[in-house]
């Protein structure tokens, strides 16, 4: 199964382009559009029910999309869905397995439907139940296993084919931190041989084990890019942490408040010899858009506005902003969402 | 079709491991023992008694053996039109409840090859259940004098096969548009029953709409092949009645993947 070429000559494994799904008036996902390089692992995060896993179903053939269209491995997932079927592993939010038969005898079937010849199933069988660290429990039933093995007898089965392509929608729910930490080694250690697309509502799951990511929210999607590209946007412009020395509140505020894109988030004081304050300012994205300055230029203008109003000015800096701030800013605020995305 | 190999024997494998398929054998195969061998001292009591009055010159003529095989074949027809909904029940509930139809939908295989796949193989089973009743009752006939023709009999057990494939198709529909195995015992038992007289609703008219619902009767067709009257319409019926099942099949299943929200 390795040697399957791809129709297409691009490197993308998986390109998406304004896709939507709806369902009667309800609005799964609107208009998404990305691309997944082949031999990436691509991160799907969003909070639950922002779309992902209708994407991954679209993705892997089972839902129609409403529009747009999707292709995988070079094949339209819509106008030719056996050869996208034979070159994806899926593993549903609910690992699909028979509780009456053994794991062998699972995977066996999984091959056989998967069209792995005959000749070749033994081999690809042992070779997933080695790599899923199945072995102990090739002879038992699906039924007795715990819900850790059931979710790497899942994965086995969305590897059993080789495939170049691999979607898995929620990997490590439910399963135990052991356990979570087994699947992502698994899932990294597939890279580079397979795309993998993964969906998740857990951040450290994407900064750990993704390439880059696909941020959604209420089924569109709000930014793309490395972790490190997000963390860096978000902080660039967001948030700046500062130490000034002054005898009152009100003369800070009054030196700021000629910065219309700047926002005093707290202050709060740190010591009375010298009378010393600490301030978080957060930057207006808009208001920096209409002055027309760099992203960055608002820190030496608050540094600026301080010292000239005669406050010293101790310490400043940014503070870094984790992937979940920026999860969160993105997901709950409307503003921001645009600008990242522009960004991206 | 690899597909479908695939399906069959995962399917079959399965009926030959699960318990409720072990528990469906043995009710089918006491019931028709218990009633095989009721049948069959009623008949040996009715001929001695026959033999009695002949000897008295009342001549009536009595074919011990066709009567012993038609009412024993009646009565595995009813005995199968019982437990039928219970062998496909579960075909395709059971994979819409455990999310395994996502696989089946996401491998390359078509929905043709899964319906074709399962009603063989709960065919296979259904067939290998009616093996020891047919040995049995093969065995007795052997004792007959004067010698009988089995293959009258044998004609029997090859329409109680066709009517349970055509049953078992339409099991399979009722099967893919539910996902409790409950529901689709039930609603296929209904429908099963409602085909089984469907006749009863032609009265005594003479129209053809009248005429067409004691064709469509199961029940009709069934005693047709137990009388030994062998009809190509009575085949084709059978025939149609799977093809239907099946195609209706992989419609629900292919309607499924545009309502799942």
């Amino acid at each position: 199964m390795t040697g399957l070429s791809t129709a297409s000559a691009t490197t993308a494994a998986i390109e998406v382009e304004h896709l939507s799904k709806t369902y009667g008036s309800f609005t799964a996902i609107r208009d998404i559009s990305f691309q997944v390089n082949a031999g990436e692992i691509m991160g799907f995060l969003g909070p639950n029910g922002a779309g992902k896993t209708t994407s991954m179903r679209i993705l892997a053939g089972y839902l129609p999309a409403t529009e747009g269209t999707a292709r995988v491995a070079g094949f339209d997932v819509h106008e030719n869905p056996m050869a996208v079927r034979q070159r994806i592993g899926y593993l549903p939010e609910n690992p699909p397995l028979y509780p009456d038969m053994t794991v062998e005898a699972y995977l066996h079937f999984v091959a056989q439907i998967k069209r792995v010849s005959a000749g070749d199933r033994p081999r690809r069988v042992d070779e997933v139940i080695r790599r899923c660290s199945l072995e102990d429990k090739r002879h038992t039933l699906i039924r007795k296993l715990s819900k850790g093995y059931k979710q790497r007898v899942g994965l086995a089965q969305a590897l059993v084919h080789d495939p170049p392509v691999i979607i898995l929608d929620e990997p490590t729910i439910g399963l135990d931190p052991k356990q979570i930490i087994e699947v992502r080694n698994l899932i990294k250690s597939l890279a580079g041989e397979h795309t993998i697309i993964l969906s998740t509502h857990i951040l450290p799951e994407v900064s750990m084990t993704c390439d880059r990511v696909v941020i959604i929210n209420r089924g569109q999607v709000a930014a793309i890019g490395t972790p490190a590209e997000l963390t860096a946007q978000v902080q660039d412009r967001q948030q700046a942490k500062l130490v000034v020395g002054a005898p009152e509140e009100t003369a800070i505020r009054a030196a700021l408040q000629n910065l219309p894109q700047v926002e005093v988030v707290s202050l709060q004081p740190l010591g009375s010899d010298p009378p010393r304050w600490q301030v978080q300012l957060k930057s207006n994205v808009a208001a920096v858009r209409d002055k027309g300055t760099e992203s960055l230029g608002w820190i030496p203008e608050v540094a600026r506005a301080l010292v000239q109003a005669g406050i010293d000015l101790y310490e400043i800096g940014r503070p870094q902003a984790s992937l979940e701030e920026i999860f969160l800013q993105l997901t709950t605020q409307e503003g921001s969402a645009g600008a990242l995305e522009e960004a991206a | 079709m690899n597909g479908a190999v695939a399906i069959f024997r995962k399917e079959l494998r399965g009926y030959f491991t699960s318990p409720i398929a072990y528990v469906v054998a043995a009710v089918f195969w006491g019931l028709a023992g218990f009633f095989f061998v009721n049948i069959l001292v009623r008949v040996i009591n009715f001929s001695q008694q026959v033999d009695l009055f002949a000897q008295f010159g009342q001549e009536n003529p009595f074919d011990a053996a066709t009567i012993l095989s038609q009412q024993f074949l009646n009565l595995l027809g009813t005995l199968s039109l019982f437990l039928l909904p219970i062998f496909t029940m579960s075909s395709y509930a059971e994979e819409r409840r455990r999310g395994t139809m996502e696989l089946l939908a996401t491998s390359p295989i078509t929905n043709l090859e899964v319906a074709l796949g399962k009603w063989l193989a709960v065919w296979v089973f259904f067939i290998t259940l009616l093996l020891p009743p047919l040995v049995y009752h093969v065995l007795v006939l052997s004792s007959a004098r004067p010698a009988v023709d089995y293959r009258l009999t044998l004609m029997g057990y090859v329409g109680l096969a066709l009517l349970a494939g055509s049953v078992m198709a339409l099991g399979l529909f009722v099967s893919s548009l539910t996902d409790s195995t409950l529901i689709a015992a039930v609603a296929t038992f209904g429908l099963i029953l409602l085909l089984w007289v469907i006749d009863a609703a032609a009265g005594q008219e003479n129209t053809w709409i009248a005429a067409t619902l004691r064709h469509i009767s199961l029940l009709q067709q069934y005693s047709n092949w137990v009388q030994g009257i062998l009809s190509s319409s009575s085949v084709v019926l059978f025939l149609s009645i799977i093809v239907l099942g099946l195609f209706a099949t992989v419609q629900s299943v292919e309607s499924l993947r545009w309502q799942q929200g």
